[in-house]
């Protein structure tokens, strides 16, 4: 981090340095050259001049020294273009002159200028030319030279200091780099190490930096964060707590937006209600339930704003009956959300229900034979006790009737002994065939006076259920009791049994009236009758197949009913497999 | 009609209301269909009272839903699937209509038949109403949805239905054969058979509307097979 921002910082200097200096190349040497080259001409010109003032004998005496003067070589051309004396070279050598450029120019305008590169000498020259006058005739030419290098020295020279400038101010800025990303790297380092732990979640205090710059300020805001983070915590935790209070308490919570769309549903209303999320969310009220009762005391709610409590019945895969209350969503502002909360009151209002059926039928049930006691009685005590055939058949009516209230008044208390548990069971090996055989002798009379035809379809060696023997009975008695009295003349009934994964089970069938389909679940309430006018005329107390259903409980067990209306009904007695029960319990 | 497609948040939001009211208007009929079969089987005139009581509201339900597709259709101009959508609104809430008058009319034949002991363990007209109610839910789920397949069902299911009618009204012939006293009993529960027939009817009339506003063809009159 430091390093980078001290490159950084030192690139960057460096960048300048080079840049000014490559301007400074660009603009001064041109500039410098030029202005350097006119000086040299000037004064090779004037040297000319003087040379051409003297008289051409003393020039030719004396031309060394003037070269040496004027630091160039120093030719004299006559008009030809003959060079008559040099500084340098041997006359005699030398070629005719008369068209080099800076000579021709004389000739034109009295003096010239030309930059060659000289063959004899292998460099770049300057030569400098003034015509030599008598009056208007032109005697001849004096000619200077001189190399051009001397200019390139002085350049060098200038660029080397100029370098060494540089070089100074590279150093210096090295420095400075060093000095500034120190400074500028130590808070922001500070700061990143603040910012690392924050992220990693490790407890952290807050930034105090002693500086008054924008770092300053930056680490204020981080500062911020710091609370923000704190504040962002708190929510997710209140969040947390609400989502673990909505997804554990037993009601069902439901939340609608502003547009009437669906945009929370609390996991249990999933389950309640049997949908899933994905189905209901993002969809209106209507589209999601199809309830019309639903949407009207939401629509109430909508128009009134008070809350409403109300119980619907929806139907969903099973009729649900539901305790509803609508209320808003308060704390957006500019949202209006509403609350629905379901409570589930369908094992409530069931369970009301049979308490209140129970408490009708058993008062009807008793009354019923007490009434037919009474009347028979009545009429004995009023007159027809003198006649003793009467009297005879009405005492065994009272005798039937009674008895049945016996049966009755014993049913019950069957019934609320297993629910006490006050009742003993004496678990042994039984043989189900034995016990079948057995039942089906108590009903045939009754079966042959309908025609109806018992098969019992269980091998004599099929395996031992463990059961108490005399309650077996009584669950045999009762099913098939049942079997005979609601199949029809010439039915038939089917007992089978077999094994499943963890039960034994038995299944009695009968080609009997068949029970609706929405009554099934009903059959083992106490006093449920489908039909109760038909069920009474023969004889039942409406209890056995309670009685049935609560002694397969204590059997570990338990009692299915499948049915169509007018084809059948098949009973399945579902009994734990003996051997499990036998590891279960060791005796 | 699932996300959003329009621009002008008001006009989406009139089109789903209408939506909304077609299913709010499918719940009270199916519910009206379900009153008035209970009210027959469970020889209930309370129930059966109670479906013609709520019939106001079915028929109010019905105007309202039709003043509103008349006025989109004036003011929004609405092109392609809302078009459709709108002139199919207008087409399913008459048929809604139709059907929650036909569940009057079985609740004033369920409280006639409650006046006099039952003809004969109803067996067969449950399933037929159970058939019907089922072809009323998925009728509106396939509009929901805009689901083909469960339009299709809709119209396989018809056929059902009709076999069970005609059942019921042979097995009703004998009955009337059998004894003459029969004959109004009979009479009045092949009454109820003709008009969950005809439920059925309107229910696959919805099933047609939904197919043409998902794919704008016709399969009204479409022949046979």
């Amino acid at each position: 981090m430091k390093k980078n921002l001290f490159y950084k910082i030192f690139f960057s200097y460096l960048v300048i340095i080079s840049l000014s200096f490559l301007l400074l190349d660009l603009f001064l040497r041109e500039e410098v050259e030029k202005n350097l080259t006119s000086q040299i001409e000037t004064e090779m010109m004037s040297y000319a001049k003087i040379i051409d003032l003297s008289p051409r004998e003393k020039v030719t005496e004396q031309i060394g020294e003037m070269a040496n003067i004027s630091n160039c070589r120093v030719t004299l051309i006559d008009a030809r273009g003959k060079v008559f004396a040099d500084s340098e070279k041997d006359v005699t050598q030398m070629e005719n002159h008369s068209n080099r450029p800076e000579v021709q120019e004389a000739r034109l305008k009295g003096s010239g200028i030309s930059v060659r590169f000289s063959s004899s000498l292998n460099i770049d020259m300057l030569y400098v030319a003034v015509t030599i006058r008598n009056g208007e005739k032109i005697n001849g030419y004096v000619r200077l030279a001189r190399p051009l290098h001397d200019v390139q020295k002085v350049i060098q020279k200038m660029y080397e200091s100029i370098l060494g400038a540089s070089a100074i101010a590279v150093i210096v800025s090295l420095l400075i780099a060093l000095f500034i990303s120190y400074r500028l790297a130590e808070p922001i380092r500070a700061m990143e190490r603040f910012t690392e732990k924050l992220r990693q979640g490790e407890p952290v205090g807050a930034i105090l930096l002693n500086t008054a710059d924008e770092t300053k300020k930056l680490a204020d805001n981080i500062n911020f964060l710091e609370e923000l983070k704190d504040k962002i915590r708190i929510a997710n935790e209140e969040k947390s707590k609400l989502m673990t209070a909505l997804t554990s308490m037993t009601e069902g919570v439901l939340i609608i937006n502003a547009q009437g769309l669906i945009e929370f549903v609390s996991p249990v209303l999933g389950d309640m209600l049997s949908v899933r999320y994905e189905d209901v969310f993002g969809k209106t009220l209507m589209e999601a339930f199809r309830s019309a009762e639903l949407q009207k005391i939401l629509t109430e709610f909508k128009r009134t704003g008070e809350n409403i409590t109300r119980e619907i019945t929806l139907d969903m895969a099973e009729a649900v009956i539901l305790n509803v209350s609508v209320s808003a969503v308060h704390g957006y502002p500019q949202e209006d959300k509403t609350m629905i909360v379901f409570h589930d009151v369908t094992r409530l209002k069931k369970l009301e229900k049979v308490k209140e059926d129970f408490v009708a039928n058993v008062t009807h049930e008793i009354r019923t034979p007490l009434t037919a006691i009474i009347g028979y009685l009545e009429t004995i005590k009023n007159g027809a006790i003198g006649n003793i055939d009467e009297t005879k058949k009405f005492v065994d009516i009272i005798l039937n009737q009674a008895e049945r209230l016996n049966r009755l008044v014993e049913d019950l208390l069957t019934l609320s002994h297993i629910e006490l548990k006050e009742l003993k069971f004496n678990f042994e090996n039984v043989s189900i065939n034995a016990a079948i055989t057995n039942v089906i002798s108590l009903v045939e009379t009754k079966a042959k006076e309908k025609k109806i035809t018992i098969h019992n379809n269980v091998r004599e060696n099929f395996p031992m259920i463990r059961a108490d023997k005399d309650k077996l009975t009584q669950i045999f008695v009762n099913i098939l009791d049942n079997a005979v009295k609601f199949t029809p003349e010439s039915g038939r009934i089917t007992i089978v049994a077999k094994e499943a994964d963890a039960y034994t089970a038995v299944s009695i069938s009968d080609t009997g009236i068949g029970v609706p389909r929405d009554e099934i679940q009903r059959l083992g309430e106490r006093f449920y009758r489908v039909d109760r006018s038909r069920s009474r005329d023969l004889g039942g107390t409406g209890l056995g197949l309670s009685i049935v259903k609560h002694l397969m409980i204590a059997h570990g067990g338990r009692m299915e009913i499948e049915s169509e209306l007018g084809r059948g009904t098949t009973v399945s007695l579902l009994f734990p497999l003996a051997k499990k029960e036998q590891n279960r319990v060791p005796l | 009609m699932e996300e959003r497609r329009h621009t002008s948040l008001h006009y989406e939001m009139e089109l789903q209301e209408i939506k909304n009211s077609l299913i709010y208007l499918g719940a009270l009929t199916e519910k009206a269909i379900q009153l008035a079969m209970k009210s027959l089987t469970q020889r209930n005139t309370d129930l059966a009272n109670q479906v013609i009581r709520d019939d106001d509201e079915i028929d109010k339900m019905d105007t309202e839903i039709e003043e509103r597709c008349i006025k989109i259709l004036a003011l929004r101009q609405p092109a392609a699937i809302d078009l459709r959508f709108i002139t199919t609104a207008i087409k399913i809430t008459g048929h809604l209509e139709r059907i929650g008058d036909m569940a009057v009319n079985i609740a004033e034949k369920a409280i006639q038949l409650n006046e006099e002991p039952q003809l004969k363990p109803y067996i067969d007209l449950p399933r037929m109403s159970g058939l019907v109610e089922e072809m009323i839910k998925n009728a509106l789920d396939a509009m929901i949805k805009g689901d083909l397949q469960t339009a299709e069902k809709v119209r396989e299911t018809e056929e059902a239905v009709d076999n069970l009618n005609e059942q019921i009204f042979r097995e009703l012939l004998t009955f009337m054969m059998e004894d003459s006293k029969n004959i109004h009993r009979s009479l009045l529960v092949m009454h109820v058979s003709k008009n969950l027939e005809r439920i059925a009817d309107h229910a696959k009339g919805i099933a047609d509307m939904v197919t043409y506003m998902v794919t704008g063809e016709n399969v009204r009159h479409r022949p046979q097979n």
